[in-house]
């Protein structure tokens, strides 16, 4: 293990493919290298009625952190005007509610800074995201572009500034996109990698996750007709397209998530 | 029970569960007898090879032909969608304000507002019987539904005042749209606080572009609350049909569970659970002998089955489309027409 870890990780890719599983056991893994990692995703996209709280738990001896964007919010401009009374009531007005539910992606700006700032306060702190499928993941990261483009001066300019530095150092930043071994999420994989690829100079790396021919690569003759035609098309695709996989991960025969999470543990840790 | 064609058929889900796919096998199924448009967010090249659609043809309606099957298709693109707005509703400023330009980028955020509003355009156009819209990937474009009551009040009249009333104290905010007279003065006094604590973590020049952009944005508050008045559309079960996408690889029954219960006060009786990918046909004839592929067969059977039972417990209807594992597109999409054709004939 030559690569010191980055900071940041962001798994993504569509629902359905095992990102939560693939970045809990990512997590799990750096935990077990004696990193100080957590696993982190967003409660929520908008600025609601119903106002949950950031939530924080030891699931399994991983520390999991669920972000709320009011509770974002708010810590974000205490810590910009230096005033928790008057961060309350600015997120409260309707002024700001609109602000962040009117211009997409401001949510997103929220998240991120408070991740960076997580990161600020703990040099050691390795954050592994488990970020929104396909679309939302380039909004999320041309966020803090159009955020410049649209700020041309202020704190939030100064900020947005920031995090792109941030987001967009190679030392700091590594993008996982998760894909299925079907031709169909293949493609998309591609297309999402490219559109990332515009936008970012970081590392981003495909893997393949939930493979049938992976796991019974021996075995295909005696599989069942459609089964035996998926697998060939996995085998063929991944035969094709080897050198633009980071990983790949065999389907679980595991029934419950934390049994799979358990599964990849083993092969996790080419992904740092 | 048969599907009845309606006017309107959404089709929900995360992404990877087939959704664009159903929803075009759907559209063509309907397609021989009525008059169809098929709205789509960002379907992958390869669907878009495959309906010869080309870059170029984003954001405009374009004619295609499947296996001799002819239908209407869009591509939305934001800013193709303000700048057909900005002229029908005679706003140009809509598609100059720096603001809404970056916004209505293609992944600038505004795809669920503006394929409400480009759906509306179509159908007020007369020229669809059925128009079939693949919506965004998540849960997003339901909690979307769910958050328009909060848009349609941002063009409440005394909302607006407020941006008006900064309009006119930001110095440099361009033309006045609007002049209310009366001001709540608790209210300005507080929104001149707040404005100057805002300043300092925005900047000043945002906030007069903001501003602006609201202003815009209200001055074509018609072509945004007819969008917006799709809904009440969508709400009538003799209008619209929800299909809610999942599929067996994904395993998440949970997800179209709560999808269902975000939008329980929206969706209406006439909303069918999709479960794309079935397995079971295949598996039931299938018996094994060696201990890994009998572990194989049995996981898969389990996981299918827990599915189905937790999705049947929830939904009145799931409709089951079968793993297609033939690797041309074009037969995968002819086998979800004809069983499209199988699902509306049932009865």
């Amino acid at each position: 293990m030559n690569d010191q870890p980055r900071r940041l990780y962001i798994f993504t890719g569509k629902g359905g493919v095992g990102k939560t599983t693939l970045s809990k056991a990512f997590v799990r893994k750096l935990v077990e290298q004696e990193h100080e990692a957590i696993y982190l995703t967003f409660k929520n996209q908008s600025l609601g009625e119903t106002h949950q709280g950031n939530a924080e738990a030891i699931v399994d001896g991983i520390k999991e952190v669920h972000l709320d964007l009011e509770d974002s919010a708010r810590g974000y401009i205490d810590k910009k005007l230096n005033s928790k009374i008057l961060a309350s009531w600015i997120v409260k007005t309707p002024f700001f509610r609109a602000l962040v539910n009117m211009v997409p992606g401001f949510n997103y700006l929220i998240y991120l800074g408070k991740i960076l700032q997580m990161g600020h306060d703990n040099p050691r702190l390795i954050v592994v995201l488990d970020a929104p499928a396909s679309g939302h993941a380039l909004t999320m990261v041309e966020a803090t572009t159009n955020f410049k483009q649209i700020f041309e001066s202020g704190i939030i300019f100064d900020d947005a500034t920031k995090m792109l530095s941030r987001l967009n150092d190679p030392a700091y930043t590594k993008i996982h996109v998760v894909s299925l071994p079907s031709p169909m999420s293949w493609q998309e994989s591609i297309e999402l990698k490219s559109g990332l690829k515009e936008r970012t100079p970081v590392s981003i790396e495909i893997s393949v996750n939930n493979s049938i021919y992976s796991l019974l690569s021996e075995q295909l003759a005696e599989l069942p007709e459609a089964l035996k035609e998926k697998a060939l098309n996995e085998k063929k695709l991944i035969e094709e397209n080897a050198s633009e996989m980071r990983c790949v991960f065999p389907h679980s025969l595991a029934l419950d998530s934390k049994s799979i999470e358990m599964d990849l543990l083993g092969s996790v840790s080419k992904l740092i | 029970m048969a599907i009845t064609t309606k006017s309107f058929e959404i089709f929900c889900g995360t992404g990877g569960v087939g959704k664009t796919t159903l929803a075009t096998s759907r559209a063509l199924s309907l397609a021989g007898e009525n008059r169809v448009l098929l709205v789509t967010i960002d379907p992958a090249k390869r669907l878009k090879d495959l309906l010869g659609l080309r870059s170029e043809d984003m954001g405009e309606v374009t004619r295609i032909t499947f296996e001799g099957i002819e239908l209407d298709a869009l591509l939305m693109s934001p800013e193709k969608t303000i700048t057909r707005m900005a002229a029908s509703y005679n706003t140009p400023d809509l598609a100059s304000n720096r603001i809404i330009k970056v916004l209505s980028r293609p992944y600038g955020g505004m795809n669920e507002i503006l394929s409400l509003v480009e759906v509306q355009m179509q159908f007020d156009s007369g020229k669809y019987d059925v128009i079939v819209l693949d919506t965004p990937p998540g849960a997003h474009f339901l909690d979307f539904l769910e958050s328009l009551g909060k848009i349609r009040s941002f063009f409440d009249q005394n909302f607006v005042e407020i941006f008006n009333y900064l309009g006119q104290k930001t110095a440099n905010a361009g033309k006045k749209v609007f002049s209310f007279n009366i001001i709540n003065k608790v209210i300005s006094g507080g929104v001149k606080k707040l404005l100057s604590y805002l300043q300092k973590v925005t900047g000043a020049q945002f906030i007069d572009d903001f501003i602006q952009a609201i202003q815009i944005i209200y001055q074509s508050k018609e072509a945004f609350l007819k969008g917006l008045s799709l809904q009440d559309r969508l709400k009538e079960k003799s209008q619209c049909n929800w299909f809610l996408v999942t599929s067996v690889e994904q395993g998440k029954p949970q997800e179209a569970i709560e999808l269902r219960s975000h939008a329980s006060h929206f969706i209406h009786e006439d909303h069918y659970l999709v479960l794309n990918k079935c397995l079971e046909n295949e598996l039931r004839d299938w018996s094994p002998t060696d201990n890994k592929l009998k572990n194989f067969k049995s996981s898969l059977e389990q996981r299918e089955s827990l599915l189905k039972t937790k999705l049947r417990e929830s939904f009145p209807e799931v409709l089951e489309f079968p793993e297609v594992t033939s690797i041309s597109p074009k037969d995968h999409i002819q086998h979800l027409t004809q069983n499209w054709k199988k699902h509306a004939s049932q009865s």
